[in-house]
């Protein structure tokens, strides 16, 4: 008789990768993202960085433990959760902040569910959700990227309450929603202070679509560099770690709505290209809205989850009150997930014979 | 063994300590949807008991001893030439050569053949697609006898064809066999009789073998799920099926030899053999050099939808194509370890799935007992080629809980026993 045969249903070989190698894809993916924020953002980004994740990382082994199941933290997934909430943060952040936010991001948004793969918003952006309505004013500080200023402090000198104003700087998004709000029919209904002039501003911005290509402007950590993200990208489709459909669809329906804005009145509004390399349309795109527990399964779905996000977005950045609308659009789009799924539920090649 | 094909289970005509001759027969088919048993050998029945069934896990069998004077049976291929005729075969004569020979499909559903061949008026068909693809990787006995039976593999066509009165027949062959391919398009234009034969070349990928699969290559139809293939007026039958159909029509010779690959890396000395049914696997084994040290896993099939067997006196049936015989490194480490970790809704297994399900959602519900809402979902539409476990990174065994909510739901309906 033979020895240690293994017997189990089949098919008895497969594809050897496992949910901690997509993970860790998905964090080679943002490497160059990282390394745009640590060139931009100095040891500010290393600090905001290295809180989320490790926060991220000691919460979820603590939810292990007060749950008594196994250790979850080798799949890696809440490194990702860290590194994206920790991106879509602004540098001057404050570490203790970082550290509520990725409570918050792994216990309400991921843990409470059941942990990963039950959750139904994405955790990270669940976090930064929560950090925004609790801190409206550290969310929305910007520092200027240190390349700009050489006098940015290297460590957190950065103070909400006492910055000193050349060391921020308002954002691009932020600009072209004064450029919108200075609006004529905008003003009328708003009493909005200030004369003529402020159109001038979302040519300001078109006019450093440059900056924001390489990511020399003020934002979130992660998000300020289009062309790092697009190199993340680019790595993650390659690899096959998430598909094309999200992305496109969130870029499409955005560039598309963005279009409508800018071609009805380009004075006030900014281009669409300017639109998607701005805030976190990019990061969203790849890394965010594609985060496969909070979206549909089906190729239908992922096309409808998509230009659903890519259109809330834009709608926030152009009408709403918020200069940025990414994290509002995923986590809406994330709710109407499990509706979705529901609606373009799969029929089989040829139909039902019996059906 | 009593059950080697779909359908009513034989009943055995001989008695212990009965002499039986090769050829002999010794299980009646009971019932239309069934196909005889036959000694491959000369030799003594032991006994009439259970024996380990790759399949059903335990099922009747008349073991036979081998006596001394058996010869090997040889292949009969080259006594196939070019004038093959099937005309002067009726039909009906078709049709009851192949039901007393036992005939089931050999690339491993093994449905009764004859009843497939019978002409039935109500559902005529007009195209026969002879399946050259290997049902799964690592198997190459298909490949073998296409170089080795050509002729009488295209005879086995005409004779489908005549029995059901089809002139469209195609045969179909992954395109990674470019010789094969070569070898049916000249023995095609040699031979007078098998000038409507169409020859197709078809796209190498697990599942092509499938049947639907190679029906939607070849003639780019759907056959709707749940249903078979003649419900769109095709029939699909294996390479080695029709070898034997031309074997039992020709020669009235029963099927009690088919060729099996064995292979993977646990085996010492990989190969196709031409083995007598009812060998058992540990035979075919030791004939092939035995086990290597690491090997982990004996499958009898293919990696992808074979089953994994612990006794090695499992025997080989008319249905078995290959012993695969697995190392640690080829199942994929992780499997062994049992870990599966939760789905992160990837969409992996949905977008590899070749009939167009949601694995993942059906899995669930079968982890839950939720059988109604598995159904729903299509379960019964699976064909249980396994992609999706394949493919899962949670290593969730998807393939193994929608076959499972398949029997739960079987039984709920009282279509098999307990």
């Amino acid at each position: 008789m033979v020895q240690n045969i293994i017997v189990s249903p089949s098919p008895h070989i497969r594809k050897h990768h496992s949910t901690q190698s997509v993970m860790l894809d998905v964090i080679i993916g943002l490497v160059p993202a990282m390394t745009a924020a640590v060139i931009f953002f100095r040891l500010r980004a290393v600090l905001v960085v290295g809180a989320c994740v490790i926060s991220c990382v000691i919460f979820e082994r603590l939810c292990n433990l007060v749950r008594k199941r196994p250790s979850s933290i080798g799949d890696l997934s809440a490194v990702v959760t860290g590194i994206i909430l920790a991106s879509s943060l602004p540098p001057s952040m404050p570490v203790w902040a970082c550290i509520i936010g990725s409570g918050f991001a792994i216990i309400i948004g991921k843990m409470v569910f059941g942990g990963l793969g039950s959750n139904i918003f994405n955790p990270a952006m669940a976090g930064r959700c929560f950090l925004t309505a609790c801190f409206g004013t550290m969310m929305t500080t910007w520092t200027v990227p240190a390349t700009i200023d050489p006098n940015m402090p290297k460590i957190g000198e950065v103070r909400t309450a006492s910055v000193p104003a050349a060391l921020t700087q308002a954002t691009p998004l932020a600009l072209s929603k004064e450029a919108i709000k200075s609006r004529p029919a905008f003003r009328r209904g708003l009493a909005f202070g200030g004369a003529g002039g402020q159109g001038t501003k979302a040519a300001t911005v078109n006019s450093i679509f440059n900056y924001m290509f390489v990511g020399e402007v003020g934002g979130c950590l992660g998000e300020t560099s289009a062309l790092a993200l697009i190199i993340g990208g680019i790595y993650l489709l390659i690899k096959g770690t998430i598909g094309y459909i999200i992305p496109a669809a969130v870029l499409v329906s955005a560039f598309i709505c963005a279009s409508i804005g800018w071609l009805i009145d380009p004075q006030y509004y900014i281009a669409p290209w300017v639109h998607l390399a701005g805030g976190g349309l990019l990061i969203g795109a790849f890394f965010i809205a594609t985060d496969p527990v909070s979206a549909p399964l089906t190729k239908k779905g992922m096309w409808i989850f998509g230009a659903g996000v890519g259109a809330m977005t834009m709608l926030i950045r152009i009408v709403g009150e918020y200069p940025e609308g990414v994290m509002f659009a995923v986590l809406l789009m994330n709710s109407l997930t499990p509706l979705i799924d529901r609606l373009t539920k799969l029929t089989p090649t040829g139909g039902m014979a019996n059906a | 063994m009593l059950s080697q094909h779909i359908g009513a289970i034989c009943k055995p005509v001989v008695n212990k300590k009965d002499r039986v001759t090769a050829g002999q027969l010794i299980g009646i088919a009971d019932g239309f949807v069934s196909a005889p048993v036959h000694s491959p050998v000369n030799g003594t029945v032991k006994d009439i008991t259970l024996c380990s069934h790759p399949v059903l896990g335990r099922a009747e069998a008349i073991i036979i001893e081998s006596g001394e004077d058996n010869q090997p049976r040889r292949p009969c291929a080259d006594k196939f030439g070019n004038s093959f005729d099937a005309g002067r075969f009726l039909p009906e004569q078709i049709f009851d050569a192949v039901r007393r020979a036992g005939i089931v499909g050999m690339g491993g559903a093994g449905f009764p053949t004859s009843v497939k061949i019978r002409a039935n008026p109500s559902s005529p068909i007009h195209t026969v697609i002879i399946n050259g693809c290997e049902c799964e990787p690592f198997i190459t006995c298909d490949y073998r006898i296409m170089l080795e039976w050509t002729n009488q593999i295209i005879a086995g066509a005409l004779l489908i064809g005549r029995a059901l009165d089809c002139k469209d027949i195609f045969i179909g062959i992954e395109d990674n066999k470019p010789k094969a391919v070569d070898a049916f398009r000249q023995a095609v234009k040699d031979m007078p009789a098998a000038a409507g034969i169409e020859v197709v070349a078809v796209k190498t990928k697990y599942p092509q073998g499938g049947e639907r699969h190679l029906i939607k290559s070849i003639l780019n139809k759907d056959v709707p799920a749940g249903g078979i293939p003649p419900m769109i007026g095709v029939l699909v039958n294996n390479v080695a099926t029709a070898a034997a159909i031309a074997e039992a029509v020709i020669f009235d010779s029963p099927l009690t030899y088919r060729p099996v690959t064995v292979s993977g890396s646990g085996i010492k000395k990989v190969g196709n053999f031409y083995v007598p049914v009812g060998m058992a696997a540990g035979e075919l084994i030791e004939l092939a050099g035995g086990l290597t040290d690491d090997a982990v896993k004996i499958i009898l099939g293919g990696p992808m939808m074979g089953f994994a067997v612990a006794d090695l006196s499992t025997p080989i049936t008319k249905t078995s194509g290959a012993i695969t015989i697995l190392t640690e490194k080829e199942t994929g480490g992780s499997r062994m370890r049992g870990k599966e970790t939760p789905c992160i809704r990837c969409g992996r297994c949905v977008e590899v799935c070749p009939v167009n399900l949601i694995p993942t959602v059906i899995a669930h519900a079968v982890r839950h007992n939720l059988l109604e809402a598995a159904e729903q979902y299509y379960m019964s539409a699976c064909t249980e080629c396994g992609c999706c476990s394949y493919i899962c990174p949670a290593d969730i065994e998807l393939a193994g809980f929608i076959k499972t909510g398949k029997i739960l739901v079987a039984r709920q309906k009282k279509l098999m026993p307990k």
